[in-house]
């Protein structure tokens, strides 16, 4: 059981770190008032995605940070799974808001888009926060799964 | 039958022990998430995350996907070109009215583009009741409802009660202000939560001043979207400034609160979709005739020449002291039958973006719109004499320090 969660404190600060890099990396980016792409990863360099939703990233993964330690014990899960929430707060918007801009047929087009056009919004590059969801979800999988072992547990 | 105490006693145990079920406290997952987001440290960057969260759907639902997505398309491309083509007596003061006030250019009538520029009621009128407004006040409610029915407003009020003591208000104080997001009417209404007349007088003051509507924001989400954030700021700033002079001027108490957090729970969609409704519709039935009403007053006003005469009077408040076009007179008088509307005009006006980012401000500072005026009266007549006295020192005093900030950042 130890040796479990010396691993997942291992996993999470190593989750926290990568999202604190991605979140400052946003803030400076926006700061510098241009958005840049790494092939499939693009930080944006407005202000509200880039500056307060960088701000959202960096908050995440210091959450991730705090909690690391024994994340067995309940405070400590609970600033890990906030520090998901954020991330799914941030990734939830960007695919919301790719949802939306796929939907319309732009200005001079037809009322919907073409199947190509509504597959091409999905594409990448995608935030930061995208590629931090899948390990967000694995982190809160794990958390929850260790919170429904101590509950049938008898005290 | 006569029991004696011990008797008693021993019923009360026997009954006790049938109908109480004993078990050890665990402090769960769910306990530890609430506390989390009551505690400063961890609870302001959760809340700056849903503000964020908030805005971000509210602009890619109202703004992406409705209105430039499918209504100005519906609006511009169908609707006002149909108006303009079967509607008799082009030029007459019946269509200008109706559908397009246009432009007169080397003598002849000249029709518009688009919605915000033809200011008729039935296409620009419509056009913000529904293109703009209706997405954006569904979406702000929906989420509201949502953030409500979570569990979530009682921990952003635990949470920004210390912030509001200093203008005289407390935590609960975020309802009516979170609530005037969507329409300052229900928001003034709101204020009867707050305990004393003080609080009250505070409250309606700084909403009709610095909240500005959904309908506002939708506007200003599709007129100055580059501009939004700045003009929010300006607002926030104020907001909290003129609270703490007012919190020190009116006399009155200030008590202390105690405030009840519930357990976070998952929300009902039958909840959801009742209040949705209710909010929505009670919106509609107020708002919408104005904006129909505003459009007509509007034009009436510009077609008998009333407006570009105030506008020549206050040139040089405006042009002096705020630092905007005299132009801008016409919206400001709109302003005070809808503020969208109001916006809207100032979109069509030639400025600098400073001038615009001013301008917009100056609006939403400005008198509240005649619906949340009537809801004011309603609360007393002198809470109103009021908060109009304190309005126009505001306007006054604010508008000039945003010319002046303005001046000295080298933007003005």
């Amino acid at each position: 059981m130890a040796e479990k969660n010396n691993l997942a404190m291992i996993c999470i600060a190593i989750l926290g770190v990568v999202t604190v890099a991605f979140g400052l990396a946003d803030i400076l980016v926006s700061a510098g008032g241009d958005g840049t792409g790494l092939s499939i990863l693009e930080i944006p360099g407005d202000m509200f995605r880039g500056g307060w939703g960088g701000l959202i990233v960096l908050f995440a993964g210091l959450f991730y940070l705090s909690g690391c330690k024994n994340v067995a014990e309940v405070h400590n899960a609970s600033k890990v799974a906030m520090g998901s929430v954020l991330i799914w707060i941030m990734a939830g918007t960007d695919i919301f808001a790719m949802i939306t801009e796929s939907i319309p047929g732009g200005e001079d087009g037809p009322w919907f888009n073409s199947l190509s056009g509504f597959l091409g919004t999905y594409a990448p590059p995608y935030t930061p926060a995208m590629f931090l969801l899948p390990f967000s979800l694995v982190v809160v999988y794990y958390i929850l799964k260790q919170e429904r072992t101590k509950s049938t547990t008898p005290p | 039958m006569k029991l004696s105490p011990d008797e008693r006693w021993n019923l009360i145990d026997s009954i006790a022990n049938q109908v109480v079920t004993y078990g050890k406290y665990r402090h769960t997952l769910k306990d530890a998430i609430g506390e989390l987001t009551v505690k400063p440290m961890a609870g302001i960057p959760i809340a700056i995350a849903v503000l964020y969260g908030f805005w971000s759907v509210f602009g890619s639902f109202a703004g992406t996907l409705c209105t430039d997505g499918f209504f100005v398309k519906l609006f511009d491309g169908y609707w006002l070109p149909w108006l303009q083509e079967v509607f008799p007596g082009k030029g007459s003061w019946l269509y200008s009215i109706l559908i397009d006030a246009g432009g007169m250019t080397n003598g002849e009538f000249i029709l518009s583009n688009n919605c915000f520029e033809a200011f008729g009621v039935l296409t620009s009128g419509l056009f913000v009741a529904i293109g703009v407004v209706l997405p954006a006040i569904v979406i702000f409610y929906l989420m509201l409802t949502l953030l409500e029915d979570i569990g979530y407003m009682p921990r952003l009020a635990v949470l920004i009660d210390t912030v509001l003591h200093k203008i005289g208000l407390h935590g609960y104080a975020i309802v009516p202000t979170i609530l005037s997001l969507g329409c300052n009417v229900p928001a003034v209404t709101a204020t009867r939560i707050l305990e004393t007349r003080k609080q009250r007088f505070i409250m309606m003051t700084l909403l009709a001043i610095f909240i500005p509507c959904g309908a506002q924001l939708g506007i200003m989400e599709e007129v100055i979207p580059e501009l939004i954030g700045y003009v929010l700021l300006y607002l926030v700033i104020g907001y909290f400034i003129f609270g703490f002079v007012l919190n020190k001027i009116v006399p009155g108490k200030s008590p202390e609160i105690l405030i009840d957090v519930p357990p976070y729970q998952k929300p009902m969609i039958a909840n959801v979709r009742r209040k949705l409704w209710m909010r929505v519709s009670s919106f509609f039935k107020v708002a919408v005739p104005f904006v129909l009403l505003g459009c007509i007053i509007v034009n009436v006003l510009y077609l008998v020449g009333f407006i570009q005469w105030l506008g020549d009077i206050l040139a040089p408040v405006f042009v002096g002291w705020f630092g905007v076009p005299k132009e801008t007179a016409g919206p400001l008088v709109a302003a005070f039958l809808r503020k969208d509307l109001a916006v809207a005009q100032l979109s069509v006006i030639e400025m600098t973006q400073y001038q615009m980012l001013s301008a917009v401000v100056l609006i939403s500072i400005y008198f509240p719109c005649v619906a949340t005026f009537a809801m004011m009266l309603k609360e007393g007549w002198k809470e109103l004499i009021g908060s109009v006295a304190v309005l126009a020192v505001v306007v006054f005093l604010y508008g000039g320090i945003i010319h002046l900030i303005g001046k000295l950042i080298g933007v003005a």
